[in-house]
C-alpha cells in the first residue's frame, strides 16, 4: 500500500493544502491590501511551482531545457500581457 | 517503433517523447490564454455598473470546497501515474476514475455557484464585472469538463488494451492537462476570489 502513495507526492499535496489555507487565511483575518497581495502572490506561484515540479515531472527527461523554456516564455507572455494592460488601461489613469 | 525498455513507458518511443514535448508548448498557449484572460478581468473587476461586486455575489464555502477538491483530484492523477511507472494498472485505472469522479464533483460546486450567480442577477449581461468573471470562470469550467470526457476515454482505453506505450503516453499527457487546470484554479482562487472578498 505504500507503494501507491509516494512520500514526495504526499508530502507535496500536504504542502499544497497548508499553502491554501494561508491564502484562505487572508479572507478570515482583517490585514492590509499590501499584505493580502503578498500572501496571495508567494502562494499561489510556489503552489503553481510545487505542480510543476512534483507532480507534472518537468524536470525528469532531456526535454527539461526546452520544457522550461516554454513555460517561462508563456509565463512571461502572460504577466506582460496582465500588467501591461493594467498599465495603460487602469494605472495610467489613477 | 523503437523502444527504449530504460525509460518509463509513456517515454519509450521517439513519438511519445514528442507528444509530450508538444503538450508542453500547448500547455505555455493555455498560460498566454488565462493571462489574456485574467488581464481582461483585472481591468473590468471594477466597472460594475448597477451590478452587484465581487465582494456581494462571492460565497467563501463552495469557492473553498472546490479548491480542496480539485487539489486532491490533481493528487489522485499524480498517484495514477506513480501508479503506472510501477506497473499497477488497476490501481492506475482506479486512481482515474476516482480523479473523474472528483472532476464531476468540481463541476457540479461550479454549475451551482453559476445558478446562485444567475439568482442574485449576475449574469453575463449585467456588467462589465460580471462578463469578464463568468467568461473566465466559465473558460476554465469548459477546460474541465472537456478534460472529464477525455479521461473517461482514456480510461476506457486502458480496460480495453492495458498498459501499451501508447496508452501510457495518453495517461501521462492527461495527467499534465489536469495538472495544469488545477494550477489555474490556485490563481483564480487567490485572484478572482480571495482577492475580491476581501
Amino acid at each position: 500500500m505504500s507503494d501507491l502513495f509516494p512520500m514526495k507526492q504526499v508530502m507535496g499535496f500536504g504542502v499544497s493544502i497548508i499553502l491554501t489555507i494561508i491564502a484562505a487565511c487572508v479572507y478570515f483575518f482583517n490585514l492590509s491590501f499590501p499584505i493580502t497581495m503578498t500572501i496571495l502572490l508567494v502562494t499561489a506561484f510556489i503552489q503553481a511551482g510545487l505542480q510543476l515540479v512534483v507532480f507534472m515531472h518537468a524536470g525528469e527527461t532531456n526535454d527539461k531545457p526546452a520544457i522550461y523554456t516554454n513555460i517561462y516564455y508563456g509565463l512571461i507572455i502572460a504577466l506582460v500581457t496582465i500588467f501591461g494592460t493594467l498599465l495603460c488601461m487602469i494605472w495610467g489613469y489613477i | 517503433m523503437k523502444i527504449d525498455q530504460s525509460l518509463p513507458l509513456e517515454y519509450s518511443t521517439q513519438q511519445n517523447q514528442l507528444n509530450i514535448l508538444g503538450f508542453w508548448v500547448f500547455i505555455g498557449a493555455e498560460i498566454m490564454l488565462f493571462g489574456t484572460l485574467f488581464a481582461g478581468y483585472f481591468v473590468l473587476v471594477d466597472r460594475t455598473g448597477n451590478g452587484p461586486t465581487g465582494a456581494e455575489i462571492f460565497e467563501i464555502t463552495p469557492v473553498l470546497f472546490e479548491t480542496f477538491i480539485l487539489l486532491t483530484s490533481s493528487f489522485t492523477i499524480g498517484l495514477g501515474i506513480h501508479a503506472m511507472r510501477k506497473g499497477y494498472t488497476k490501481a492506475m485505472i482506479w486512481f482515474y476514475v476516482l480523479t473523474l469522479v472528483l472532476g464531476v464533483v468540481f463541476i457540479s460546486f461550479e454549475v451551482y455557484e453559476f445558478m446562485h450567480y444567475i439568482h442574485v442577477g449576475a449574469s453575463l449581461q449585467t456588467s462589465a464585472f460580471t462578463a469578464a468573471l463568468l467568461t473566465t470562470l466559465g473558460t476554465h469550467g469548459a477546460h474541465v469538463t472537456f478534460g472529464v470526457f477525455w479521461g473517461m476515454f482514456i480510461v476506457y482505453q486502458l480496460i480495453q488494451r492495458g498498459l501499451t506505450p501508447e496508452t501510457a503516453n495518453k495517461s501521462f499527457i492527461f495527467s499534465l492537462y489536469w495538472h495544469f487546470l488545477d494550477v489555474v484554479w490556485i490563481f483564480i482562487f487567490s485572484f478572482i476570489y480571495l482577492k475580491g472578498m476581501v
